[in-house]
């Protein structure tokens, strides 16, 4: 199959998955008991001010007229109102958008590199004290949650040895970037495992294979063997790994956030959350599930690139 | 040998306290001021002894995670064999498509959503964490029993004249087990993740409850005064998640070596 048709067909795919998804949220959140009008009524609900409200809001108007105008106005960023506040949804996005992309990126910046050199490294001492111990340690520490890990940090770095800022409130993150230290080392812990253990086995499979052997009977040098021939083959799966790893690193960053403090995306979701404010949580559940769907698409196609012969699984 | 006995050390300690601490909780406790010395660890954040609530917190933390695993196995393995076994290619693709959809999203953001939807509770806890984890069990076991449908021994059978029973239940059913046993591992600690991370954003429990996740929520207002009563509870989630990965990652090794 070539590059092109794969393309039309793995964005084919995520275009229903968006749609599917989108769909979902909307309808999960209409069953809901209770509406806009009855949020914004107040405490002692009047009837007849409640049909004021809807009326005004346009919520008598049949579902699927309102699911509608609600999905022609995603593409042009435009969520609805948030019910506690009245201000547009998109507003509570753009604001907290900064924070949560800084983390995130970094994060992903910093994760390949690391990962791949930890991996790499492992696999070309393969049954050294020092794969074993990096295997050790990337297996205990997989699926530790983060906010566990997080308040240990925070109660050895941040307030016994006072090294690290425990929190981050009332901090600009670009201003101090100490105070993203701890944030990042709690987001990059579990993935930095699974990634670094994936690149090991793909490289350790890579560097036995055939093509390997013969590329080295050809007299191509170590080196240039080692990352131009067996490096690619071995990232392959590496590279999809890193696509779902956005999936953690976002509930991830919810959590994050929620321990340090950091006013993003995630302190955006539980506040909504918690506050019934569903427009809002509705917007932020597109923003996630969009970002998720175009990674795993990117991811599918660098893999596809690197490998093009891997049976790469939508 | 040594992994498995410091992983096993690290399960014991919070299992035992998980699934006996309770025991030893008084009926009536006393509460004093919030975030004093009193007692082994201090008080918590309304003033309750904080180590009577380190013995009671770990029950549901434990429980759920087991309860939501094993729901997912019983609902996800029928799944994806009735999908592999399907005569039909439609109905397969009518059961394992729909899956893609749910696994395209963050599984912190559905546990959220459908939370805020389905209000708080333990039940609805359990739900969404077998909800989350049971496409990841279905497709596994689909592609089990798709390779194991496709052995010869099994067309001998039918070509036998062999019942439905004994195919389908009975053989492939044996033979996956294998498959599904090296998994177990990887869903418990995914369940234990997520049942961990919902309660510490407050989703699903009650905002006083007795749970480890809670209590290191709750109790880092008073992080500087009385640490422990936060670190206690992170350690004990910490040693069981490492504790489980440490076993099963031996077990599996052993399994195909």
């Amino acid at each position: 199959m070539s590059l092109a048709s794969y393309t039309a067909r793995r964005a084919a795919l995520g275009l229903v998955q968006v749609l599917a998804v989108v769909t979902l949220v909307f309808f999960l959140v209409e069953a809901l008991p209770g509406d806009a009008a009855v949020a914004l009524a107040g405490d002692h609900p009047d009837p007849a001010r409640i049909a004021q409200i809807r009326a005004a809001m346009g919520l008598d108007r049949p579902t699927l007229e309102r699911f509608a105008e609600w999905l022609v106005g995603l593409p042009q960023l435009d969520f609805g109102v948030s019910l506690v506040s009245g201000r547009p949804v998109a507003d509570f996005l753009f604001g907290a958008i900064g924070p949560t992309v800084a983390l995130a990126g970094l994060t992903l910046v910093l994760l390949v590199p690391i990962s791949v050199l930890v991996g790499v490294l492992a696999a070309l001492r393969e049954g050294s004290l020092l794969d074993r111990a990096l295997t050790s340690i990337s297996v205990a520490l997989h699926s530790i949650p983060e906010f566990a890990l997080a308040v240990v940090l925070i109660a050895v770095l941040g307030v016994q040895l006072a090294w690290l800022p425990p929190t981050a409130v009332g901090a600009d993150l670009f201003a101090q970037p100490a105070v993203l230290v701890l944030p990042l080392v709690v987001l990059l812990a579990r993935p930095i495992c699974s990634i670094s253990r994936l690149v090991r086995a793909g490289m350790i499979d890579a560097l036995a294979s055939e093509y390997v052997r013969h590329a080295r009977r050809l007299g191509i040098g170590r080196t240039r063997v080692r990352f131009a021939h067996a490096l690619p083959n071995a990232l392959a799966p590496a590279v999809q790994q890193v696509a779902r790893t956005t999936d953690w690193l976002l509930g991830g960053v919810i959590v994050v956030e929620a321990v340090f403090v950091i006013p993003g995306l995630g302190t955006v979701l539980v506040d909504s959350v918690a506050a019934r404010d569903f427009p809002v949580v509705q917007g932020l559940a597109v923003v996630f599930a969009v970002t998720t769907v175009v990674v795993n698409l990117l991811a599918d196609l660098v893999a596809f690139r690197l490998a093009p012969r891997a049976e790469v699984v939508a | 040998m040594k992994r498995a006995g410091i992983g096993g050390l690290l399960i014991a300690v919070p299992l035992a306290l998980a699934l006996l601490g309770p025991l030893f909780v008084p009926e009536r406790q006393t509460r004093g001021a919030p975030f004093t010395p009193l007692g082994l660890l201090g008080t918590d954040f309304v003033g309750r002894d904080a180590w009577y609530q380190v013995l009671a917190g770990g029950r549901t933390v434990v429980l759920v995670a087991l309860i939501a695993t094993v729901l997912s196995y019983l609902a996800g393995v029928p799944y994806g064999v009735l999908a592999a076994t399907a005569r039909l290619r439609l109905a397969d693709e009518a059961l394992m498509r729909p899956l893609d959809v749910l696994l395209a999203v963050p599984s912190l953001l559905v546990l959220i959503l459908v939370a805020a939807i389905a209000g708080q509770g333990l039940a609805v806890l359990i739900g969404v964490v077998t909800l989350v984890n049971f496409p990841d069990v279905a497709r596994l076991s689909r592609a089990a029993a798709l390779e194991i449908s496709g052995r010869p021994a099994l067309e001998a059978m039918r070509m036998q004249g062999e019942s439905w029973w004994q195919t389908s239940i009975i053989y492939t059913g044996r033979s996956m087990l294998r498959t599904l046993a090296a998994d177990v591992g990887v869903r418990l600690t995914a369940a234990l993740y997520l049942v961990a991370s919902a309660s510490f954003l407050g989703v699903g429990v009650p905002p006083d409850a007795s749970d480890w996740a809670v209590m290191v929520d709750r109790n880092r207002g008073g992080l500087f005064l009385q640490p422990l009563t936060v670190v206690v509870p992170a350690l004990l989630i910490v040693a069981l998640s490492v504790g489980l990965n440490l076993v099963f990652d031996r077990a599996l090794k052993r399994v195909r070596t």
